[in-house]
């Protein structure tokens, strides 16, 4: 996409604080418990599709501290940095990643101001677990479960008491300070979270002007109430507040002209929601919730020579959506789920011409159905219907199923389809970028109007396409199969593979519609692409003995252009040879497929553990295979990106440039003393690998120490 | 200007390949590569608040004739020596609106040696009051999602740095004002034909192209 030039510095910067490493105790329990699946409580090894979750244990062991960390070191998910949008995002089988749902507690995150979610937003101290699904989730969600849905569940209050408080200093002046306090008992339950985050950022190229992140500061408050009204009757409210405030210095480049600037950016988010839960009975459970949240960000730049204010920028969102859902066991090997709501939201930005609200509206309703025939099958059909005020109606079916040939091997097929709506920059930019070349942004909903004033005013020099044919946008839509076997040998040795291939249609991309008469590019949005992604997932763990566990993942994946693809079959792609200068015919081997992906990504994880002593350590690996760059505009501090493709074609092929693979190598050791002390050192990608244009979100080596203390007294009920 | 000549190795080809059939009094094929052909190179000078300028281009077209391998001074614009100009991206033909001539010509998808033949029909004359149609050869970039064939450069460049790279397999077939014909191809746009172009170091509107120019009444590019 071709829109956003200046803001990429101030995204990159936004972004934060990335460090690599992950997690890992690969060991899965079969009572381990996910929601995000089914909207239920399930059993992780009883689900008919494919469910990564990554547990409490496994975020402490790696002594991460952002959600992207965390994220990384799952085998299938890669953080991308956002050269051309903001921040870095989670691109989940070769999507990208404004196409996977993140969820909080079950509710989405707004603020994909660019496209895609800032993900060192979200602390972890607070994360009981990660649960990903795999493959589109529209069944349940809606939009943007194409590719998948991430939910991030935090604490709840346990039994008795709970207290906790942790602290981190690491490289970069990175401080990290957490504190929890809850309480539990039968009828009330209270939880407390706080977290303050800070950092220097780091300068990948200390040669240019500010730092590829600048250093910048947030403080999270998470709070959980639940009351037992009757024993049926439970209210609960969860409220959650961040706020960021970053110091931004950038050297700009203007018709020519290098210009220093500096600023500050701040973002801001609340929600809280209230849920409302009555078991009628042992089959029937209603819940009723009303989830509102708000996200605000702004930033400015001045010029350093003369203080004017050079750049300027605001956007706010809200969401607003009651839901009921009810639960309901027909016999004891089958559950139907029900629910519906609608979504209200408004946009407003600097980028819309002027400060007013954009609103739309969703209703929709789903169903579930959940079938265990036999101890042997599980078979769960859904699907959801969305209907908008701008793109219409949309309906996501899904449909999985299980099948345990042994106890301890079972195969999962599951399909569904997935949809992402137009989003309101799609619609609604009116946005003239002065500082990144002169060029105009117009969404859907504006373009026509705006283009017959310019058109009126003899404006336009020459047209690249015929505005008539900018209709609605409709939405990006998936299908998608997911076919997996996962097993167990004697408690030792475990794995899965899945398979998948995802279609996805519509995809909307910009297109330059004309030209104006000061000879500046008029852009606006089209539904053109289609593309698809498929690959193969493995993951295995071997435990060596009590004390030493191995574990390995590793992912293949083809993300293609159907349309580039075509042509190429039909021989109208060529390559120039860089030496003759002369072309050649492109073949469909040589087609690499979509910038960004990697064909092979992987990784190996070594744990120790001595759970007698309070000792544990661990080594792990991360591997990411070499990729092309393309469609990029802007630049990372100043040094423009440049571009895998050689002059010739604008398709990615095995004779362009690439971006070299590169491993990441994390290590660290912890002890717990008398069971409530919590030493934790480490050093994230040991070998210092940094690639300053390319790959901005991977920071250098990275030390740590962290401290904390848990104090807790537990309380049976009952 | 450059001109290096490759006709002596074309023909020796095609006699081996042909032998007995090959005409001995038939003209050879003439194959040759120009290369930093100006075509009004002026440096880019920056206007803050406005768009970058070039203050000193002459906005005259460079006249080329294929038989002879050479450039027409722009004062014979209105003789039929030329067959082809070049002014920026801007490729222009003798005739209809451009000049006094019949040249015509189209861009055929392909390699340059897989066309051996100039196809019967299809050829274009300019004409710029018919828009984009009335030229064999677009002056614009081709823009992403576009099938259209009869543009010869796209943008490889960040949106807002233009770098300007001929499409490969892009073959511009010329039929002259005598009825000769030519295939040419665009091989490069910056001076000295770098590999991969850098618009802040390389001088850009400096073509280097092959043609191959068949002096007989045929077809054939053999």
């Amino acid at each position: 996409m071709r829109v956003v030039p200046l803001l990429i510095c101030l995204h990159v910067a936004l972004s934060g604080y990335a460090q690599l490493g992950v997690d890992t105790l690969a060991n899965r329990n079969l009572e381990e418990v996910v929601v995000t699946a089914t909207r239920t409580e399930r059993e992780l090894g009883a689900l008919p599709m494919p469910v990564t979750l990554v547990g409490k244990a496994q975020i402490k062991s790696i002594g991460s501290v952002r959600l992207h960390d965390v994220l990384t070191e799952q085998t299938g998910l890669l953080v991308v940095p956002q050269v051309n949008g903001q921040g870095s995002g989670l691109q989940l089988q070769g999507f990208n990643p404004d196409y996977t749902l993140i969820l909080l507690d079950g509710e989405p995150i707004i603020g994909r101001y660019t496209g895609s979610l800032e993900l060192s937003r979200i602390a972890v101290g607070n994360i009981r677990q990660i649960e990903i699904v795999k493959g589109p989730s529209s069944s349940l969600y809606g939009s943007d479960a194409l590719a998948g849905v991430v939910n991030i569940i935090t604490e709840r209050p346990q039994p008795g008491f709970k207290m906790g408080l942790s602290a981190r200093y690491g490289a970069n002046e990175t401080s990290d300070l957490n504190g929890e306090v809850g309480f539990s008992n039968k009828i009330f339950s209270a939880y407390l979270f706080a977290n303050r985050f800070g950092t220097a950022g780091y300068d990948l190229s200390p040669e240019n002007f500010g730092k590829t992140v600048s250093p910048f500061r947030n403080n999270t408050f998470h709070s959980k109430f639940a009351y037992r009204i009757t024993p049926r009757t439970e209210l609960a409210v969860s409220a959650r507040f961040f706020d960021e405030r970053q110091d931004l210095n950038f050297e700009v480049a203007s018709n020519g002209e290098q210009i220093r600037t500096s600023g500050s950016g701040f973002a801001r988010d609340w929600n809280l929601n209230p849920t409302l839960s009555h078991r009628f009975s042992d089959r029937l459970k209603v819940t009723g919730r009303f989830y509102s949240t708000r996200y605000a960000t702004e930033s400015f730049l001045n010029s350093e020579r003369d203080g004017s204010r050079y750049y300027s920028d605001s956007f706010q969102q809200s969401f607003v959506r009651p839901e009921a859902v009810g639960e309901y066991f027909v016999t004891p090997d089958q559950a139907i789920t029900v629910g519906g709501g609608y979504v209200f939201e408004t946009v407003a930005t600097t980028r819309y011409g002027d400060q007013g609200n954009r609103e739309q509206g969703t209703a929709y309703g789903f169903f579930q159905h959940e079938w265990t025939p036999t101890p042997k099958w599980s078979v769960i059909t859904g699907g959801r219907y969305d209907h908008n005020t701008i793109y219409g109606g949309q309906f996501s079916p899904k449909l999985s199923a299980r099948y345990d040939i042994k106890p301890a091997w079972s195969v999962k097929l599951s399909g569904g389809v997935g949809f992402k709506a137009p989003d309101f920059r799609q619609l609604y930019f009116n946005f003239f970028n002065t500082a990144g070349g002169g060029y105009s942004v117009l969404g859907t909903e504006v373009a026509n109007v705006r283009l017959n004033e310019l058109a009126t005013a003899n404006l336009i020099q020459s047209w690249a396409f015929d505005p008539s044919l900018l209709g609605k946008l409709k939405a990006e839509q998936s299908w998608s199969v997911n076919l997996g076997s996962s097993f167990r040998l004697n408690d030792k040795l475990q794995g899965d593979a899945n398979l998948f291939y995802n279609s996805i249609d519509n995809l909307i991309e910009s297109q330059l519609v004309a030209t104006t008469t000061a000879n500046q590019n008029i852009y606006s949005y089209r539904n053109i692409n289609r593309a698809f992604t498929t690959g193969l997932e493995l993951n295995g763990s071997y435990n060596l003995t009590s004390r030493w566990q191995v574990s390995a993942g590793y992912q293949l994946l083809y993300a293609m252009d159907k349309d580039v693809l075509g042509s190429i079959r039909r021989g109208e792609v060529f390559w120039r040879d860089p030496e003759t200068l002369a072309s050649q015919r492109l073949s469909t081997s040589e087609y690499f497929g979509l910038y960004n992906r990697s064909r092979h990504m992987g990784n190996v994880k070594l744990f120790f553990r001595l759970p007698e002593r309070g000792w544990e350590a661990n080594v792990r690996v991360i591997y990411r295979g070499k990729f092309g760059v393309g469609d990029v505009i802007g630049n990372v501090q100043g040094e423009v990106i440049p571009p895998s493709n050689k002059p010739g074609n604008n398709v990615l092929d095995v004779h362009d440039d690439f971006v070299a693979g590169y491993a990441l190598v994390n290590v660290a050791v912890a002890k717990t003393i008398m069971n409530c002390f919590r030493i934790q050192g480490g050093v994230d990608n040991v070998f210092g690998y940094t690639e300053p244009v390319f790959i901005p979100n991977v920071p250098g080596r990275l030390w740590y120490v962290s401290l904390s203390y848990t104090f807790s007294k537990s309380e049976k009920l009952n | 200007m450059n001109k290096s000549v490759f006709a002596p190795c074309v023909l020796a080809l095609t006699m081996g390949m042909w032998g007995c059939q090959q005409s001995e009094e038939q003209p050879e094929v003439i194959s040759q590569t120009i290369t930093n052909l100006n075509a009004d190179y002026a440096p880019l000078v920056f206007n803050p608040g406005g768009p970058p300028t070039r203050p000193a281009e002459t906005k005259k077209y460079t006249l080329f004739n294929f038989r002879t391998g050479q450039i027409i001074p722009n004062a014979d614009s209105a003789s039929g020596s030329w067959d082809i100009g070049f002014r920026a991206t801007s490729i222009i033909f003798n005739s209809g609106t451009s000049g006094p001539g019949t040249a015509a010509a189209q861009v055929v998808v392909g390699t340059f040696d897989e066309i051996r033949e100039a196809p019967e029909s299809g050829f274009i004359q300019d004409n710029k009051n018919a828009g984009p149609s009335g030229f064999a050869v677009l002056s614009s970039p081709l823009t992403p999602g576009s099938t259209a064939t009869n543009h010869w450069w796209q943008n490889t460049g960040a949106t807002t740095s233009t770098i300007v790279s001929p499409i490969a397999g892009r073959v511009i077939v010329v039929r002259t004002a005598d009825g000769k014909y030519v295939k040419m191809e665009i091989l490069s746009y910056y001076e000295n034909a770098p590999a991969s172009p850098n618009n802040m170091v390389d001088k850009d509107r400096f073509y280097t192209f092959r043609y191959v120019y068949q002096p007989a009444e045929s077809r054939s590019f053999e």
